[in-house]
């Protein structure tokens, strides 16, 4: 396994290559820089000019990629130019918080999205799984966007039980991050729960069609010890690729929900800074995004291995 | 003998100033209490807050925050003049080539340090090296610190307007330590002389600010007015929490998770005015919409044809549209409240007659080609008077057309003359409210808004824009804004659409909230 592990690092070097050239390229042909964000709703085209001479925007392009990467190659991530934090350091705050929220989010998704595909399978045809599936569907097609102000206005406006926005870290006050935190998980969660429902559904039917299904059946296994050791235990391989796919999805796509209820979190810090064109943070942010990413998908790979022994002796 | 300058408020200003030419100086009235102190005031804001760096930055949400934390020598009272503020008095010399500012007694930073002339010599040192209006210190020669309590500009030329310049808080020559002299740009640490000092800034949640308690609050006045007077700090603690989504600040408003916001939705508002707990506070006049032509390329390099576009706007149904209803009908670029006011040019605004219109359009040789509206929804106004304005042509005869990209791309594209637009939709903030040569700049060169052909600036705009800077007497100055005004519009190198009203809100416990430029959080406290 440890064979696979290291390929799979040493993969990563020319997919974090290929990222931070598309992303360097791409913020450059992005029209507009960061002198109208610095300047505002009110500078004239002589201050944007000087802004844009201060940041060195003016230099030619195949310039300014020399010193990024020159830096890069020196681990400099470079430093944002609207936060006037380095790159890493911000990166560093932000990355636990929405890290914090995804885990928040993927719990809710597996305990409800597994149980109800389990559910639905074990039921197929019934009331429970036309409920279960009725509301996988509803939770793939709600926007979190709206689920959120819905939440908002229900749970804050008009019960009072939650606060409308806002962040508290976990290390700071749990309950404090368990208040701030749930509706923006469970916002998060939704449109995942659908998804994992209905593919651990599909998964379990299959499953336990068959045979070796019917022979547990057959040798008088108590229905718990068929579900639980036989029938599940075999399903989980494709639902765990679901699940690191989520777990991508869920960090990636926290930045509507983070923006609606003022969560200092990555998404935003991305979002705000592709729309800033703070191409340092920009270019930095996403390297150390992917790099993340990067290692979850080397750890669903190592969870295949633990989960399926072929997979163990396949390896070289 | 040199022109002494030191500002009292309202009346009391006026008794002390005939005062002091009798050479006593009455004790003023009372100065203002906190009638209660403590408690945490949380505002929701509606942008991220990227840098306090004041010198640096020109963005409306750094200057929300920062304005609270450091003073100037000189800022604006509440109707936009200059008054001293961590001066204790300026005077100016007769031959205006000398400022000499002499400063309050007392004053600290928030780190214990006394305030020096020393301090004031190395801010304007680092802003004459980042500072994003150093264009200001264009004449001026060098600046000294006498003693300790002493600071002088010398000037290489007179310039009547240098006051004014001096005294912006568009982006304002803050007063900060000698030791941040050095300091890179974006990476100020916030350390200033105001009522309240940094506790906490997470960039994308929130800046928490807490009452300084060496506060030295300026004794030439008794009650804040405009950036500067006397300030106290009645709450505990401040807290800006960035509230981007505008629901969501509605529901903050609600609850009272947020004691005060700023940008309420339209359309939130009738349900909020029920509501007790909530008092409504609109600021008027927050910026005008514009569009601004390109003159360098056809069709609108003609005037005949810009005067048909002119011609054929009705400007109620374009502000209603951006605005939602909260906008007033403006002439020009300063609005009526203010000294600089003039309607010159009023018989080109507002004018709504199509049949005028496809007349000047007939005579202007139009062929029928698209003309570009360049806008925006980062700024829904922008977008939604782009969108009317777009019909009102069509109406006419004109093929409008919108395109439509992000704020940054469209403030690029601006700038230069050759990529594909006719009409650039912005907005005038800061600068009207800084008074007529702040926003006169729009006009000038380098790249004046207009994009004038070849580069080349019409020369009797500029020598109106000259006259407002040069002329020494206040009065001419005004003429030659109204001038150049006019010519704006008989040219039409702008289409100034109306203004727009920010409505903010607070709970009904918060008092002395008054709405201006920033909102101030001096002189505020809960009554309850």
């Amino acid at each position: 396994m440890a064979g696979v592990i290291l390929r799979r690092l040493a993969g990563a070097v020319p997919v974090l290559l290929i990222v931070s050239l598309i992303t360097f390229g791409m913020m450059r042909l992005i029209p507009g820089d960061p002198s109208s964000v610095i300047g505002g709703l009110s500078a004239t085209p002589a201050q944007l000019a000087q802004i844009r001479a201060d940041l060195g925007l003016d230099e030619p392009f195949f310039l300014q990629m020399l010193k990024w990467y020159t830096a890069l190659a020196h681990g400099d991530l470079g430093r944002s130019i609207l936060l006037g934090q380095d790159v890493v350091g911000a990166t560093l705050q932000r990355l636990p918080v929405t890290l914090a929220l995804s885990a928040y989010a993927l719990v809710i998704t597996v305990v409800f999205g597994l149980c109800s595909g389990v559910f639905a399978a074990l039921r197929q045809n019934t009331v429970i799984d036309q409920l279960a599936m009725m509301f996988a569907m509803l939770g793939i097609s709600v926007p979190n966007f709206f689920l959120g102000l819905l939440m908002i206005i229900l749970f804050a406006v008009r019960l009072g039980w939650l606060p409308t926005g806002g962040y508290i870290a976990f290390t700071d006050d749990p309950v404090g991050w368990l208040r701030t935190s749930t509706m923006p998980a469970i916002s998060l969660a939704l449109l995942q729960v659908g998804l994992l429902a209905r593919i651990t559904r599909s998964t379990m039917l299959e499953v336990l069609r068959q045979d070796y299904i019917r022979t547990a059946r057959a040798k008088g296994l108590p229905r718990r010890v068929v579900v639980m050791k036989h029938a599940l235990a075999n399903a989980l391989i494709p639902i765990t690729t679901v699940v690191g796919i989520i777990v991508s999805l869920l960090i990636s796509g926290s930045v509507v929900t983070e923006t609606l209820f003022s969560i200092p979190g990555m998404g935003q810090l991305l979002t705000q800074a592709v729309l800033n064109r703070d191409y340092p943070m920009v270019q930095g942010g996403l390297l150390l995004t992917t790099a993340f990413l990067v290692m979850i998908n080397i750890a669903v790979d190592a969870c295949y291995a633990l989960l399926d022994p072929r997979v163990r002796y396949e390896s070289p | 003998m040199e022109k002494a300058i030191l500002a009292r408020s309202g009346l009391a200003a006026t008794v002390a100033c005939v005062a002091m030419a009798f050479g006593t100086v009455p004790a003023l009235a009372a100065p203002f209490k906190c009638p209660r102190v403590g408690g945490d005031f949380v505002f929701g804001q509606e942008a991220n807050v990227n840098s306090l760096d004041q010198p640096a930055s020109n963005t409306i949400s750094t200057r929300n925050v920062a304005m609270n934390i450091f003073e100037t020598l000189i800022t604006r009272d509440e109707n936009n003049n200059p008054i001293p503020d961590l001066a204790d008095s300026y005077t100016e010399s007769p031959d205006r080539l000398t400022y000499t500012f002499k400063l309050r007694n007392g004053v600290k930073f928030h780190n214990g340090k006394p305030m020096t002339s020393a301090d004031v010599v190395a801010s304007f040192d680092r802003y004459a090296r980042l500072g994003l209006e150093r264009g200001m210190f264009k004449n001026v020669d060098k600046w000294e610190a006498p003693d300790a309590s002493t600071f002088i500009i010398r000037m290489k030329e007179a310039q009547p307007t240098f006051i004014e310049l001096l005294s912006s808080f568009s982006v304002p020559v803050v007063i900060v330590p000698a030791e941040q002299k050095d300091d890179a740009p974006m990476q100020l640490k916030t350390i200033g002389t105001g009522p309240w000092q940094l506790v906490d800034f997470v960039p994308g949640s929130h800046v928490k600010l807490k009452r300084y308690d060496g506060y030295t609050p300026n004794t030439h006045f008794e009650e804040r007015t405009g950036f500067g007077g006397y300030k106290q700090a009645c709450f505990d603690t401040v807290t800006f929490r960035i509230v981007t989504e505008p629901g969501a600040r509605v529901a903050g408003l609600k609850t009272g998770e947020l004691q005060g916001v700023e940008d309420l939705p339209t359309k939130a508002l009738d349900d909020l005015k029920k509501d007790k707990n909530i008092a409504i506070v609109p600021l008027l006049n927050w910026w005008i919409q514009v569009a601004a032509p390109n003159t360098s390329v056809a069709p609108t390099d003609n005037v005949l044809f810009r005067k048909a576009v002119q011609a054929a706007l009705d400007m109620d149904e374009i502000m209603d549209a951006a605005t939602d209803g909260n906008y007033r009908l403006n002439v020009g670029f300063q609005y009526p409240n203010q000294p600089s006011y003039t309607d010159a040019g009023k018989e080109f605004y507002n004018i709504k007659d199509p049949a005028k219109a496809k007349q000047l359009l007939a005579q202007s040789g139009y062929k029928g080609e698209p003309v570009v509206l360049l806008t925006n929804k980062d700024y829904a106004s922008m977008y939604n008077a782009a969108l009317v304005m777009a019909e009102q042509l069509k109406a006419v005869g004109i093929k409008a057309e919108l395109k439509v990209v992000d704020w940054p791309t469209s403030v690029n594209m601006q700038l230069k003359p050759d990529t594909g637009w006719n009409f650039f939709f912005t907005g005038y903030g800061t600068q009207p409210a800084l008074g007529a040569l702040a926003t006169m700049q729009f006009f000038t060169p380098p790249n004046a808004n207009y994009k004038p052909k070849d580069g080349k600036d019409d020369p009797d705009l500029m020598a109106a824009w000259n006259d407002m800077n040069s002329k020494p007497d206040a009065k001419d100055r005004q003429a030659a804004f109204a001038r150049m005004q006019a010519l704006i519009y008989e040219r039409v190198y702008a289409l100034p659409f109306g203004s727009l009203t920010k409505v903010q809100g607070v709970r009904a416990n918060v008092q002395g909230f008054k709405p201006f430029r920033i909102p101030r959080m001096s002189n505020v406290w809960f009554s309850n």
